[in-house]
């Protein structure tokens, strides 16, 4: 592990972004993800969490600042690195974004055959682990993303985003959407993997619970840059009226008595 | 109980300030109003006319208040000196009022400057699609050179797949509408030919015509509304469901995975389609040759190599592969720019079809002109 030179997943520095005809979202933000964590990012309707997203997974480039994922940034020249680099990150899209016309077999298949390298055979073989993974049975491999459950959706994508034994999961909304019970399980289902993988995460959710149960550090996004990043005791006592909203609300209280019965 | 309409009583106190009492009871709402609607509103007509201070309210008696109900009170009470009402018919009626005081859209005022406002825009965006279509270019012929130093990366597959869709399941619709245009041109020339006594110049006409142009227009036509729509709207759902975002950020690249083997497809199915609806009109005309001018078709087949050189046939070939690959390049480039909504999606594929068309035809006249001493 002490080969590895970037001590953080990710690392954002003095970031400016602008959306739309000059409206600026982020001024100046700055947050890292180290290695070993799972870092929430929370913040209000309309703060730009998904937009920030994007920008970390390329799909944007700033107008200023370093994105750095893995020491690398997405400007670098040298394609191979920066794809290298990419095959490290598994992302978890809000809707799956599964290939509609792909199986679900070759969906989670898509990665491994695109990196190459390995038979056939082998791909089969992980596939039905990652599959397997993610609680779901060989015969959903041969059905079309059209024929399956919102909650199958997701755990398919999360099989895809598995498929590459990632350093990195970024999950955007991993349990919006989905009923109680199947978000509780979704939450253990990323427990468990956690604890056989050993991947960083960035978060995005609304959902308290998720983020109690999940989370070791928090960021807050808001005022266009980074409010507050700490674990879940220090950005309580902040007295911001967002965190004291967010955190100290109804809602918050209620997730928060959970989350300690829970553990 | 049914419910009681909505109604209104009016009465009139003599020596009082406020002489005027009006008692409003029933469901005001939009269904009880239905029934007295004329009546109630001829009676608020006529109580706005009067000072509102003479008018004192008492809705005590309301059943029930909706948007609809309060709305038509509102506008009658304003300035009302006295009233009598529930806390909740209050809160209404405040809301409701708020309501009425946000002036309405303000119309557009006259600018003379708008027609320039207007061209400009649009050039500024013309000269954007120009740029990202050049941008699109490039990163085209990049990937190729790039997939030519690893063949094992070209994607097959989607190449084949292509080719499929755009060109054997277009032969029936492109043959037909070749055979029948075969048709059509053959029987006019001939009525004009056969005056002159040069019946065997319509081989001539309809053979030149065919393979050099029409074979080739009328396939990429039919290809652009086909399969150009098709693939924007592909790629525009695409990007609708992130799809083209998931293919991002795997590291896959977007132009090598789904523009180029479209485009290089295309270019490759378009000849051999426009081929096949070269034999399809030239069997038309044989068939209308044979009918309205007898000639036979032996003596067709026989005066066709004379009359049409090999020339104009590669010409028409070479123009359908261009045409195939501005119509797949076209609908490409408006298929990735389709936005992650649906009036966008729309736009997208309209817009696709007819920029197609129009590169094919702007193509077709550029090759025409350059090529005129030549066949």
């Amino acid at each position: 592990m002490s080969a590895e030179p970037a001590a953080y997943a990710i690392e954002i520095e003095g970031l400016v972004n602008v959306v739309g005809a000059g409206q600026v979202l982020h001024r100046d933000l700055s947050l890292q993800v180290r290695r070993d964590e799972v870092m929430t990012l929370v913040g209000g309707s309309g703060s730009g969490k998904t937009q920030l997203l994007r920008v970390i997974l390329g799909l944007k480039r700033p107008v200023a600042g370093s994105v750095r994922v893995f020491g690398v940034s997405w400007n670098d020249p040298g394609f191979k690195k920066v794809r290298d680099t990419r095959r490290r990150m598994g992302m978890l899209f809000q809707n799956g974004a599964l290939f509609s016309a792909l199986t679900v077999f070759d969906n989670v298949a898509f990665p491994l055959r695109e990196r190459g390298g390995l038979s056939e055979k082998k791909i089969r073989a992980i596939v039905h682990t990652k599959l397997s993974e993610v609680e779901l049975e060989p015969r959903h491999g041969e059905l079309l993303p059209a024929n399956l459950s919102g909650g199958m959706v997701k755990r398919v994508a999360l099989a895809r985003a598995l498929a590459l034994a990632p350093d990195l999961l970024v999950l955007d909304e991993p349990t919006a959407g989905l009923d109680p019970d199947r978000s509780e399980r979704f939450v253990q289902l990323i427990r468990r993997l956690r604890a056989d993988h050993r991947f960083a995460v960035l978060m995005v959710t609304h959902d308290l619970d998720t983020l109690y149960e999940l989370t070791d550090r928090v960021a807050v996004l808001g005022d266009q840059h980074i409010i507050a990043c700490g674990t879940l005791d220090e950005v309580h006592e902040l007295p911001h009226p967002f965190v004291q909203n967010f955190f100290r609300g109804d809602r918050g209280r209620r997730a928060l008595a959970q989350g300690e019965a829970a553990a | 109980m049914p419910a009681r309409d909505a109604a209104l009583e009016i009465e009139t106190v003599e020596n009082d300030p406020v002489p005027l009492r009006v008692r409003a009871y029933g469901e005001w709402t939009f269904n009880g109003l239905k029934a007295r609607r004329e009546e109630i509103l001829r009676d608020l007509d006529e109580l706005r006319r009067n000072p509102p201070q003479r008018l004192a309210w008492d809705l005590t008696s309301v059943d029930d208040l909706d948007d609809t109900g309060a709305l038509w009170l509102a506008r009658a009470m304003r300035g009302a000196q006295r009233f009598e009402g529930t806390p909740r018919h209050r809160e209404i009626l405040d809301r409701v009022s708020q309501g009425l005081r946000v002036p309405g859209a303000l119309g557009r005022r006259f600018d003379p400057l708008r027609p320039v406002v207007t061209t400009g825009e649009a050039a500024m965006r013309f000269a954007v699609h120009l740029g990202d279509a050049t941008v699109l270019l490039g990163r085209l012929v990049l990937d190729a050179g790039a997939l030519m130093r690893r063949p094992r990366d070209v994607p097959l597959r989607e190449f084949s797949a292509a080719i499929y869709r755009a060109g054997v399941t277009a032969l029936p619709v492109t043959m037909l509408v070749g055979f029948l245009v075969g048709i059509v041109l053959t029987y006019l020339s001939a009525l004009q030919l056969k005056r002159y006594g040069a019946d065997l110049l319509v081989i001539n006409i309809v053979g030149v015509g065919v393979v050099r142009e029409l074979g080739p227009m009328l396939a990429s036509i039919i290809a652009a509304g086909r399969s150009g729509s098709a693939i924007t709207a592909q790629l525009g759902v695409m990007r609708v469901t992130e799809e083209i975002e998931a293919l991002s950020v795997m590291g896959v690249s977007v132009t090598t995975r789904l523009v180029l083997p479209k485009v290089i497809a295309l270019a490759v199915a378009l000849p051999l389609v426009s081929f096949c609806t070269d034999l399809a009109a030239l069997a038309g005309a044989m068939l209308v040759s044979r009918f309205t001018l007898g000639i036979t078709p032996e003596a067709f087949l026989e005066g066709l190599p004379r009359a049409v050189e090999a020339v104009n046939f590669w010409i028409g070939i070479g123009k359908s592969a261009a045409f195939g690959f501005a119509v797949a390049f076209v609908a490409c480039h408006f298929g990735l720019r389709v936005l992650p909504n649906t009036e966008s999606l729309a736009a997208g594929v309209t817009n696709s079809v007819v920029a197609a068309i129009t590169c094919v035809i702007i193509l077709d006249a550029i090759v025409a002109i350059l090529l005129r001493n030549v066949g």
